[in-house]
């Protein structure tokens, strides 16, 4: 009994529009949070900044990566759950205004709307009756007689859907979250580096330093950049060829802004850069005084000529420290670890050495990599169906509000005139509908109460 | 030879007469001088549309072509551009003139910002690649279209709470300023337009960004502190339809939110960065 009454009790909780509120303001806060606090940041990056309470405060709450924690997934979640049951428990009441017939109208309650006009028609009742349709379909809509004994009742409304419309906004948030959730289950977001004249299936997967393998290869015919005349980059664009089962079945220009997708993923022109392809160097040999020119292609091994000793280029980076471009040689001698050391490439620098040899670059030559974002998204057309809900609902919602008008109209038996009773009311933007309802009444008043044959008073 | 750099300069004095003038209807209670205040208002604004139209074709003679909202210096004269319009709309719709001092001061000191500052550069420059599609027009005017109306909306907000905090005089009722429970509807009426454009402005964003970068989403700060004023305005009008929040309330929130909309707008460049941190190029 005590477990039913607990979830009854969240149940109510999650039904209440506190609750709504409560979860915006709290989403909101959390994600003030979110910008404040540096995101993506690993502990050691952190050691830098903050204290050890600190560093223990922001991991076990995960603030440095709030938007993935449990918790701040928990408060979406709850916001989901909180849309569903506010739907469960609203949306039946409101679709009951559309089955339901009309009941009989009794022109006391209508008089106690906050919106409502008696009046007398010097008219017949079925003459104020034509009248009363005939100004009311001209002025709002076509009014629909009820069938009522006696006296005249009719009903007219006006944005009948619009109170569906926050429905489909509801609906709309699910359906990107679904779409985002479906995204992060089934799909992949990576990164490819491809060399200029090369071809890879790699792809690092983002946020891991695992990767995966593409079912067909994409090579990168030609990467290039071009300026403006001020020196701003006006367009990065790589010359791709896909290659499937050794096929060649695509060939496409991809620029920033303008995605390939092929086979369900799709690729971005992201970055670019360049790798070392070989250098050039001059070996002097400090013992023997021998000095010995190689070309050692990046990251083999070449063998010392003349020696037994064996030289890689591990390493290449286009910018150390502001020292230019440095590469990191080692030097594997038989019996030994292999010894290594940075060396300036652009400089004659003294301590460009590694074990017995001093070390010059005469040449380094690179070739330009195109860097491409690659991902797969299967849930993503959800979020575009969401976000077309979203923006239907939100602006049905602000251009179309729910107007209806009750009228009733009987006979006052004996002195042949008619009592007519009038009421309205709007879900929203009551004051504009006040308005409309103020002159349409003063109008019907105005028509109804002139005499056959006479002028206007 | 006119340039747009002239009419702009301009457009930001005729919005200092125009607020003037509306203060001044409101203070010495003469609709001449409120009528003043709109006929310069629109003036101002015809004069500052063609200054943006022209600012358009110049980049196209300096081989750039790019509609003017790329940089800082742009989005604050299409801002300037956007509340005045928005508010000369509202003001024909509802046939109140008596609350365009604040909109009309908001729209000079956009302009004035943008051309006084010396952080913001009027150059035009050529747009970088990532800049460089249809999107970037529809992203950026359905974001600003919002956040004008959310201005409007503070303008209105503060008045409203301006007005309650008087003590009931005789005065009042000559005053020209509209009923508060008018000042309140027209509240709820901006916050529900500006959350429609708002929402557009996310959501092409959104499409936008998963176009250049495969990521319709990736809590870059911009992007967060945009839905941190979403979720402020959801909230606000949640109280105001399910919770019966009326008035005071509902300005105070509209207030944060409009707190929130000038730190996405200018907080998140300056001190925080991320992706669009382009926008803040000098």
């Amino acid at each position: 009994m005590q477990e039913k009454g607990f979830w009854r009790g969240l149940y109510q909780k999650l039904a209440s529009p506190k609750l709504t509120v409560a979860i915006f303001l709290v989403l909101a806060a959390a994600s003030v949070v979110g910008t404040l606090m540096p995101q993506g940041l690993g502990v050691a990056e952190l050691q830098g900044h903050y204290g050890q309470r600190a560093i223990w405060f922001i991991t076990t709450f995960g603030l440095n990566d709030l938007y993935h924690t449990g918790w701040f997934r928990l408060l979406l979640l709850s916001l989901c759950a909180n849309l569903v049951v506010c739907t469960v428990e609203r949306l039946p009441r409101t679709l009951k205004i559309y089955r339901r017939r009309e009941e009989p109208l009794d022109p006391q309650k209508l008089a106690k709307y906050s919106l409502n006009r008696q009046f007398t028609s010097k008219f017949s009742r079925d003459e104020t009756e034509a009248r009363l349709t005939g100004i009311i379909s001209e002025e709002f809509s076509a009014l629909q007689m009820l069938d009522e004994d006696g006296h005249a009742a009719g009903v007219v409304e006006k944005g009948r859907w619009s109170p569906l419309m926050v429905y489909v906004v509801h609906l709309s948030v699910l359906l990107v979250l679904c779409g985002a959730l479906i995204g992060s289950m089934f799909g992949f977001k990576g990164f490819m580096n491809i060399l200029e004249g090369e071809a890879t299936n790699e792809v690092m997967l983002e946020g891991s330093d695992r990767s995966m393998n593409l079912p067909f290869q994409v090579r990168c015919d030609k990467f290039d950049v071009s300026y403006y005349d001020n020196g701003m980059p006006r367009e990065f664009r790589s010359d791709l060829t896909l290659i499937h089962d050794g096929k060649e079945v695509l060939k496409r220009e991809l620029r920033v802004n303008d995605p390939l997708t092929y086979d369900g993923i799709t690729f971005y022109q992201a970055s670019y850069g360049a790798m070392l392809r070989d250098v050039e160097v001059e070996l002097a040999d400090r013992e023997s005084g021998a000095v010995r020119r190689l070309i050692i292609p990046f990251r083999e091994w070449v063998n010392i000529p003349g020696t037994k000793d064996r030289a890689q280029i591990l390493r290449f980076d286009e910018d150390f420290r502001g020292l230019g471009p440095v590469m990191v040689m080692i030097i594997s001698r038989a019996g030994g670890e292999p010894v290594g050391a940075r060396i300036l490439i652009d400089r004659d620098f003294h301590g460009n050495r590694v074990e017995n040899y001093n070390v010059r670059v005469l040449r380094a030559t690179r070739i330009p990599y195109t860097g491409l974002q690659v991902k797969q998204d299967p849930g993503v057309w959800l979020v575009w169906l969401g976000f077309a809900a979203m923006l239907v609902g939100i602006g049905l919602i602000y251009y179309v509000s729910h107007r209806k008008l009750w009228v009733w109209a009987a006979a006052d038996a004996g002195k042949g005139t008619t009592n007519v009773v009038i009421a309205g009311r709007a879900n929203k933007n009551e004051i504009s509908f006040e308005r409309d309802f103020g002159r349409l009444c003063d109008r019907l008043q105005a028509e109804l109460r002139q005499e056959k044959g006479e002028g206007k008073p | 030879m006119i340039t747009s750099s002239i009419l702009l300069a301009i457009t930001t004095f005729a919005y200092l007469l125009c607020a003037l003038l509306y203060l001044a209807g409101v203070i010495f209670r003469r609709r001449s001088i409120l009528l003043w205040g709109s006929v310069t208002g629109a003036a101002a604004l015809a004069i500052q549309m063609a200054g943006i139209i022209l600012r358009w074709w110049e980049s196209y003679q300096m081989g750039y072509g790019h509609a003017p909202l790329s940089n800082l210096y742009e989005s604050l004269v299409f801002a300037a551009w956007a509340i005045m319009l928005i508010y000369l709309i509202m003001e024909h719709r509802t046939k109140q003139r008596a609350l365009g001092m604040f909109p009309a001061l908001f729209a000079f000191l956009a302009m004035a910002y943008a051309s006084f500052s010396t952080g913001v550069s009027s150059k035009i420059q050529p747009l970088l690649p990532a800049l460089k599609s249809n999107w970037l027009i529809a992203h950026v005017v359905t974001c600003f279209i919002g956040y004008a109306a959310f201005a409007v909306s503070f303008g209105i907000s503060i008045l409203y709470i301006t007005s309650k905090s008087k003590p009931e005089t005789g005065e009042s009722a000559h005053s020209l300023l509209p009923h508060p429970r008018q000042l309140d509807e027209f509240n709820y009426q901006m916050v529900l337009f500006g959350f429609l454009w708002l929402s557009l402005g996310i959501i092409t964003g959104s499409v936008w960004a998963d176009l250049a970068w495969g990521a319709y989403w990736s809590w870059d700060p911009k992007e967060t502190w945009s839905l941190i004023t979403w979720l402020i305005y959801a909230a606000l009008l949640h109280a105001r339809t399910m919770k019966g929040w009326r008035g005071s309330r509902v300005a105070w929130l509209s207030i944060i939110g409009f707190g929130c909309v000038l730190f996405t707008y200018f907080g998140v460049n300056f001190l925080l960065g991320g992706l669009h941190s382009y926008a803040n190029m000098k």
